[in-house]
């Protein structure tokens, strides 16, 4: 084995970028609704809450190819809310890289959710409540006392969610296809180098890449959660004593 | 001025109680599950009574058959907590400023460096919480509450998780506050001398209920306080007034009619009338002067009553213009053969008589 052995070929570089694009995308666009459904979970109570609970974690349990079908089945060009979006845009979001965003969000959603809802659970209400009885609106509280200490956990949630997609396999391949250079995300592209006579290097090139890539995702997630701890004191760890 | 009829049932507790708070600094007494902290937390917002009203200098912040209900942020009560409950991701600058930048300049009645320099805090400004002590952080609590030019500042137990020493440090803090800053303060303790320090106006309450209201000294009298009284320690409160002091022997010498008492010296002038107590179990009796004794204090009286309260025997002595009361076993008083009527010399040692409104030194 020489050294050129680790020289990505440009359809291996291809899917690697389109898998980073893809699991940035799904970050970006999971970010905001799950801070607020993990917030709407962890703090109000209202009708269907449950319902709602079990809605956000269902891709969790359910094996990845029918979240993905149902999303063909509505999202796909002949699908309920596809054909509408086709007819009044023009707009095709299946077998589209927008298409493996959607899958890999819906799938790494309830990650976010969970992560960031624990973490917004641990906030003490006593300062949320000395933040309201200095005059604070509830919604200042939420963006100046909460969201700050509850910032580790939601970060935790955005790398897991990040990783979630990275790996995302079997909703997006239900859903988008495979497609080279538009759908083929890395694990999509290790999968099809196994399907393909003589392509064992290239699958190996890329499981070594993927790893290096899960590794450092978990590194800067510890990284930033522990600067997250110091910024906030230790008095994180210490709730209750004065 | 505070008015309030409030109702809240949580489980077997029931807490009622109506009432006026119309003196500037208000101490809210009771045993530990009384409802002192549920009362507070009514007033300020922060557990919703069942039904009752709340009307703070003539507003209605709470009426439950008007359908009103001011939320916390808009009710301008300043609240101290307990655990201080600094934001420990701001630093203390930012702690007290909170509050205080959400205010309108013209709603401002103090400034930045005004609070800071009362407190004492202006070394702390850049540190984080977690850096500073636990009386240096009630410090900072008091601070960003003022900071909001509150109406009312509630004291939620705010010395009950600091040590004797810090709690004598912080003392003087809150003295400094009632005396230089004119917002109505509510005061909640269950710790009598933290209470007494600050004000002699207390509202006494327990299991929920309102016991009594009134000048502490006029209140602890009453019969239904009795019981309370004796868990206190409080079976004898005595007015007197500061005669001299004597720098050599450390002590001041106060008169209570035509009886002299010698208490450990405290830092008020001559003249000054205070309130001072004994527990009835500090105060032996004695058939005459005893001259070779520690006791200084040996006050001439007459036995009133003799009453048997449980286990305990209560000796009342009329000592003149007040009333003493001794607890003694039944054994010493058939030794001493002591009746209505005796004369008797109540012995108080100095150093057990507690004077209100001052800090042991």
């Amino acid at each position: 084995m020489n050294l050129s052995f680790f020289i990505l070929s440009p359809a291996e570089i291809e899917a690697l970028l389109l898998s980073a694009r893809v699991a940035i995308f799904c970050t970006l666009v999971i970010c905001i609704p799950g801070v607020a459904i993990a917030w709407l979970l962890a703090k109000k109570s209202f009708i269907g809450k449950s319902l709602l609970d079990s809605v956000v974690h269902l891709p969790l349990v359910l094996p990845p190819v029918v979240p993905g079908f149902l999303l063909l089945l509505l999202l796909g060009s002949q699908g309920l809310i596809g054909k509408w979006l086709q007819a009044t845009f023009g707009i095709n979001i299946a077998f589209t890289w927008i298409g493996a965003v959607i899958a890999s969000a819906v799938m790494a959603f309830p990650l976010m959710v969970r992560s960031a809802r624990l973490a917004i659970n641990q906030v003490d209400t006593g300062l949320e409540a000395a933040a309201q009885s200095l005059g604070a609106h509830p919604l200042r509280v939420f963006f100046t006392i909460t969201l700050p200490l509850a910032l580790p956990g939601i970060v935790t949630g955005l790398i897991l969610a990040f990783s979630r997609s990275l790996g995302e396999f079997g909703a997006t391949i239900t859903f988008v296809g495979n497609i080279e250079g538009e759908t083929r995300t890395l694990p999509l592209a290790i999968y099809t180098y196994t399907q393909v006579p003589g392509g064992d290097m290239a699958a190996i090139r890329l499981v070594i890449l993927s790893m290096i890539i899960a590794l450092g995702a978990l590194m800067i997630s510890d990284l930033l959660e522990r600067r997250a701890i110091k910024h906030i004191g230790r008095d994180l760890r210490e709730k209750g004593s004065a | 001025m505070l008015d309030f009829n409030l109702q809240r049932t949580q489980g077997n507790f029931a807490l009622n109680i109506k009432s006026t708070l119309d003196t500037p600094v208000v101490g809210l007494f009771g045993p530990s599950g009384a409802g002192k902290s549920t009362l507070l937390g009514m007033i300020a917002g922060l557990v919703k009574p069942h039904s009752g009203h709340l009307i703070l200098d003539g507003e209605t912040l709470f009426d439950s058959q008007r359908g009103i209900d001011i939320p916390l942020h808009q009710r301008r009560i300043g609240v101290v907590f307990q655990d201080s409950r600094l934001f420990p991701h701001l630093n203390i600058r930012d702690n007290l400023n909170y509050g205080f930048n959400l205010l309108a300049t013209k709603d401002r009645r103090f400034s930045f460096v005004q609070i800071v320099e009362l407190l004492e805090i202006g070394h702390l400004l850049l540190q984080k919480p977690h850096q500073i002590s636990g009386g240096e952080k009630q410090r900072v609590s008091l601070g960003r509450a003022l900071l909001t030019s509150p109406r009312l500042l509630l004291l939620d137990e705010p010395l009950a998780s600091l040590d004797v020493r810090l709690k004598h440090q912080i003392l003087p803090f809150l003295r400094r506050v009632k005396d230089e800053i004119n917002i109505p303060m509510v005061y909640v303790s269950h710790a009598i001398d933290e209470i007494l320090y600050l004000t002699s106006q207390i509202v006494m309450i327990e299991q929920g209920k309102l016991l009594a209201q009134g000048h502490f000294h006029q209140i602890i009298h009453q019969d239904n306080l009795q019981n309370m009284a004796y868990s206190l320690g409080l079976e004898n409160v005595i007015s007197a007034t500061i005669a001299s002091h004597d720098k050599v022997y450390a002590s001041t010498l106060l008169t209570q009619g035509k009886q002299a008492i010698v208490i450990p010296q405290i830092a008020a002038e001559a003249g000054t009338q205070i309130t001072i107590s004994i527990p009835a179990s500090s105060v032996a009796l004695s058939l005459s002067h005893l001259d070779n004794v520690t006791i200084q204090n040996q006050l001439q009286g007459f036995v009133t009553e003799i009453k048997q309260v449980g286990y305990r025997v209560l000796v009342m002595v009329d000592i003149g213009e007040s009333r003493i009361t001794a607890e003694v076993t039944t054994k010493a008083l058939e030794m001493l053969n002591i009746a209505v009527g005796s004369s008797v010399y109540c012995l108080l040692k100095a150093q057990a008589i507690r004077a209100h409104g001052f800090i042991a030194s």
